[in-house]
């Protein structure tokens, strides 16, 4: 158990260890496909984790996240094509429409429970569908955006690098996002949702204000997901109304879930094994969605905790097994 | 100017009058109780003066001079009442620590708390430093109680609403509460207790209101309340209507 406020040296020391792996991870990694693969693993973990901040830590179920992601592709994609804004830029746009939507979104439901968020956060997802579909002039309606421009590094050439470029783009992006939101989570804030989802009326009894707490929640959990989904226009160079639609949404949930809710770290590992495996079956065709289905339901029911859970599980076990041994 | 006047004050559900124009003012620095049988209304009443979940329906509480009326929950808080509730409540997930410091990072002293006020706020209630990790679902429910006095103290309150501090405690835990109380009286914090136990209500407060389905019975020396005759047929029923 924690005392209160700050990410510790142990945290500190693992992040900077696994950032240099994944940094060094190209040596090894040379072929284009398997970097495409650590990419989509980068891009989904953003989004996944972002998630977990408001679903997991706070409680609150939102089932307009993926739209903030799509909020964000469109963003980059009419920015750069329509507003011939350069990209750089319109990445940070998709991050700052993206939170200024979950602001939007949380005020509707500051006072609401459970079930009516998720219709509420749900309606709010198809509404920007339509609204994108309606303006098709604009947006492309149901054909999409084609031929977004993408970034331009100075003196390295994007296109013919085996998404070398992309692959450091996208590892920044995850290093800042799991920053931001392990500081979000080891802060009086984290502790305040914690306290709100723990118990209500307890914690507004003590000074904290629900309102508050959720907007600063759901707009935290927007950022990093805008910047990802505008990445993603950029390094797909092209939108569609596909990220909004329900497999999208239940790839991430699942990631979420899988992983252990409120642990940032589990949406990450979740997001790495599951893009890994859903390749490796990839050759059984319509049965992969059965497959994962199945086993996601597998690894909740044994651990509830999620894999997180489960790690978390055998290291205590390891090292009360090495303690045993240590003193007989 | 008293700490906090209580005016006319009702709460409704429905038809149903569960506080009815109860009024009162409590002066700064005091200890007042509040007794009386159950359903008449007594913690109906702290939930209307805290604002949590709802303020009075009728009336206004006015506390340091302001209205508290269409104040929210939290701002009443902040400005410096704190209240514990019947069942000892606390923030499961979190530490002992960290229970705390959610009293003292939203509590009226916000801008300055740190770990300094949590410390002293736990060690205050008898909480060891060694405790500080403890996961706050681990702990007993003499120390659940404990804690959830100890995040109101976090708070730097300037009044206490204590909700039956003694229900479900054992003689000497009771012993230990109505010290730790004085205590807390003795750094200037005004209190208003509820309480069933009589030993608690006799020795602490300083003057004595019971409530009756939601009215006002009594008001005044806690020992000449006591052996009221209608604040005993109030608790005991009318012997006539049981012969």
């Amino acid at each position: 158990m924690s005392m209160g406020v700050g990410i510790g040296r142990r945290e500190i020391t693992g992040m900077v260890v696994g950032a240099v792996v994944l940094a060094l991870l190209p040596m090894v990694v040379q072929d284009s496909y398997y970097r495409h693969l650590l990419i989509m693993v980068f891009i989904y973990g953003i989004v996944a984790s972002s998630w977990d901040l408001s679903l997991g830590y706070a409680g609150i179920f939102n089932f307009g996240h993926m739209a903030l992601f799509g909020i964000g592709l469109y963003t980059y994609g009419l920015a750069t094509t329509l507003l011939g804004i350069s990209p750089w830029i319109a990445l940070l746009a998709g991050g700052v429409l993206a939170a200024l939507a979950a602001a939007l979104i949380s005020l509707p439901i500051l006072r609401l429970k459970g079930i009516y968020v998720v219709l509420v956060t749900f309606a709010f997802g198809q509404l920007v569908v339509q609204l994108i579909i309606s303006q098709s002039d604009y947006t492309g309606g149901n054909q999409g955006l084609v031929r977004i421009p993408s970034f331009h590094i100075p003196g390295h050439n994007l296109m013919r690098d085996h998404k070398l470029g992309f692959y450091y783009i996208a590892l920044i992006l995850l290093c800042c996002s799991t920053v931001f939101l392990r500081l979000m989570v080891r802060s009086r804030l984290g502790l305040a949702i914690r306290a709100l989802r723990d118990n209500e009326e307890y914690a507004t009894s003590r000074g904290i204000s629900i309102s508050r707490q959720r907007l600063i929640t759901m707009a935290g959990s927007a950022v990093f997901t805008g910047l990802a989904g505008a990445f993603y226009g950029a390094y797909f160079r092209n939108a569609s109304t596909d990220v909004f639609g329900a497999s999208l949404t239940t790839l991430l949930l699942s990631m979420v879930l899988l992983g252990g809710i409120s642990t940032i770290y589990g949406s990450l590992l979740a997001a790495l094994l599951l893009t890994i495996f859903s390749e490796m079956i990839a050759g059984l065709g319509a049965w992969r969605p059965i497959v994962i289905g199945v086993l996601i339901i597998l690894v909740m029911l044994a651990y509830p905790g999620g894999l997180y859970g489960a790690i978390a599980a055998a290291a205590r076990a390891l090292r009360r097994l090495g303690r045993r041994q240590a003193s007989p | 100017m008293s700490i906090l006047e209580v005016v006319g004050v009702s709460k409704l559900f429905g038809a149903l009058r569960a506080v009815d124009d109860v009024s009162f003012t409590v002066e700064a620095g005091e200890i007042f109780g509040i007794a009386g049988p159950n359903g008449s209304g007594k913690s109906t009443l702290f939930n209307t003066i805290s604002g949590i979940p709802f303020g009075p329906d009728e009336g206004r509480v006015v506390f340091q001079g302001q209205d508290l009326s269409r104040l929210k929950g939290h701002v009443i808080a902040r400005m410096g009442l704190a209240r514990t509730f019947q069942r000892e409540t606390a923030f499961d997930t979190l530490s002992v620590f960290e229970n705390a410091l959610m009293g003292a990072s939203y509590g009226r002293a916000a801008r300055g708390a740190g770990a300094a006020e949590v410390t002293e706020a736990l060690q205050f209630v008898g909480f060891d430093k060694a405790m500080f990790r403890r996961p706050a679902a681990e702990l007993s429910v003499y120390d659940r109680k404990c804690l959830m006095l100890a995040t109101a103290l976090a708070m730097s309150p300037r009044i206490l609403l204590l909700d039956e501090p003694a229900s479900g405690l054992t003689k000497p835990e009771i012993e230990d509460s109505i010290t730790l109380i004085r205590r807390i009286a003795g750094r200037g914090i005004t209190i208003l207790l509820i309480e069933h136990v009589l030993t608690m209500l006799l020795t602490l407060s300083q003057r004595l209101m019971v409530l009756n389905q939601g009215r006002m019975l009594i008001l005044g020396e806690p020992e000449e309340v006591v052996r009221n005759p209608e604040v005993i047929r109030a608790y005991l029923g009318d012997r006539r209507r049981a012969a």
